[in-house]
């Protein structure tokens, strides 16, 4: 469906291994995928198939053993740490299992705090945390502090500090994996308008079978795509 | 940045309390001791207080250094993931440490010049006349704060290969992993 569009992120010949009490467990054999602009691709697997390693390499988080990792057209497997974590600021957004939300700032602070480094002046970064916050359905708790949240509304706040700088994709690694049925829905159901409204593209990472909210889904088994449909 | 830290600073209520009335005792004491050195009041011990007051500072600030940057080790994980540099995070760490001490030094300048204005009204009644100087002088409290703040910048540099140590992979971790 989103042929015509362009290669976003492109995995050639990834290998990735581990040493952990002495063996080595290959993460990623032979990894070879494309995400194109705009797809909502759900990569899917059992528990330690590698697909939060895949998600790590994608990301810069971590590197290859070999291969490339083809980001927006540019091989960031061998790229220096701040190269990376600009290539993060502007253009990924994370979405993370436990929220990750600093407990000490409330939900705007949380959401305005990817913006601190940049040269935006504090009321610009303001307004676009509150548009961030509005997106998500959580701008009348802007001033609550995450231990006075649910968890869904965390993660919804954790969904507007994932877009308020415009991200060109989205990276999910089991984001509704500690979330009731009725928030799983809230928070997929508001991925996919995301995904479909600003054209952000998504990979969401999860051990459970999410595939109908995707445009893509990837099977992982022992470290290999076993199937993409 | 500098401005964010301090917020981080505030919000770490415990913390941050703790340590600035630690500064600010460890400032006041010192900055005592250095006055009744130059005054020659005591002997010899005032430089061996003068030692340990300082050392205390350095272990003071390296102890805050690392309980800033081991305990929040998943937070500047996300602020990795989320596109910091190192340098970024060291602004705030290091922003933190030092808004502690310059908080400290302003509670001793604060205290001093509340006792100095109640030793003013009193003299203005001839109540004490036997009190005819102020506790500390003011150059003792400031050099006192700048070698404090000085003796910080080895906190920096722990907090900094720290701060290098954190792998923004970490934020990924289930808790407890």
């Amino acid at each position: 469906m989103s042929a015509g569009k362009d290669v976003m992120i492109e995995a050639v010949d990834v290998n990735k291994e581990y040493r952990r009490a002495g063996a080595i467990i290959r993460a990623l054999a032979d990894v070879n995928l494309k995400i194109r602009s705009g797809e909502f691709v759900i990569v899917q697997g059992p528990t330690g198939c590698g697909k939060s390693t895949l998600l790590n390499v994608l990301s810069g988080l971590d590197l290859p053993d070999s291969g490339r990792i083809i980001f927006d057209g540019e091989n960031i497997a061998r790229a220096t740490e701040d190269r990376l974590s600009r290539l993060r600021r502007q253009k990924i957004g994370f979405v993370f299992q436990d929220f990750n939300l600093v407990n000490t700032l409330t939900a705007i602070e949380n959401v305005e705090a990817v913006l601190w480094p940049t040269v935006l002046r504090q009321k610009e970064i303001e307004n676009r945390a509150i548009s961030a916050l509005r997106d998500v359905d959580l701008l009348d708790r802007k001033d609550h502090y995450p231990v006075q949240m649910s968890g869904g509304e965390k993660q919804r706040c954790g969904i507007a500090r994932a877009i308020i700088h415009r991200p060109r994709v989205i990276l999910a690694d089991e984001a509704t994996g500690n979330l009731d049925p009725e928030s799983e829905k809230q928070v997929m159901a508001l991925l996919k308008k995301i995904n479909k409204e600003m054209e952000t593209t998504i990979i969401f990472v999860t051990h459970r079978d999410l595939s109908q909210y995707g445009t893509k889904t990837i099977r992982m088994d022992k470290g290999r795509i076993i199937k993409i449909q | 940045m500098w401005r964010k830290a301090i917020l981080l600073s505030l919000r770490e209520k415990k913390i941050f309390t703790i340590f600035t009335l630690i500064y600010t005792i460890l400032i006041f004491l010192t900055s005592l001791f250095w006055d009744l050195a130059i005054k020659e009041e005591i002997g010899a011990a005032a430089n061996y207080l003068l030692v340990i007051f300082f050392g205390t500072s350095l272990f003071l600030s390296l102890l805050y250094a690392w309980i800033l940057v081991s305990r929040k080790r998943r937070v500047w994980a996300t602020f990795k993931c989320i596109g910091y540099t190192n340098k970024n995070i060291l602004v705030l760490v290091s922003g933190m440490i030092f808004f502690t001490t310059i908080v400290g030094f302003l509670i001793v300048i604060e205290v001093l010049f509340h006792y100095t204005a109640a030793l003013a009204y009193l003299h203005s009644e001839d109540l004490f006349l036997s009190i005819n100087e102020i506790l500390i002088g003011l150059v003792p409290v400031i050099i006192t704060s700048a070698l404090f703040i000085i003796v910080q910048l080895v906190a920096f540099f722990l907090a900094y290969r720290k701060v290098l140590k954190v792998r923004p992979i970490i934020a990924l971790k289930k808790v407890g992993e």
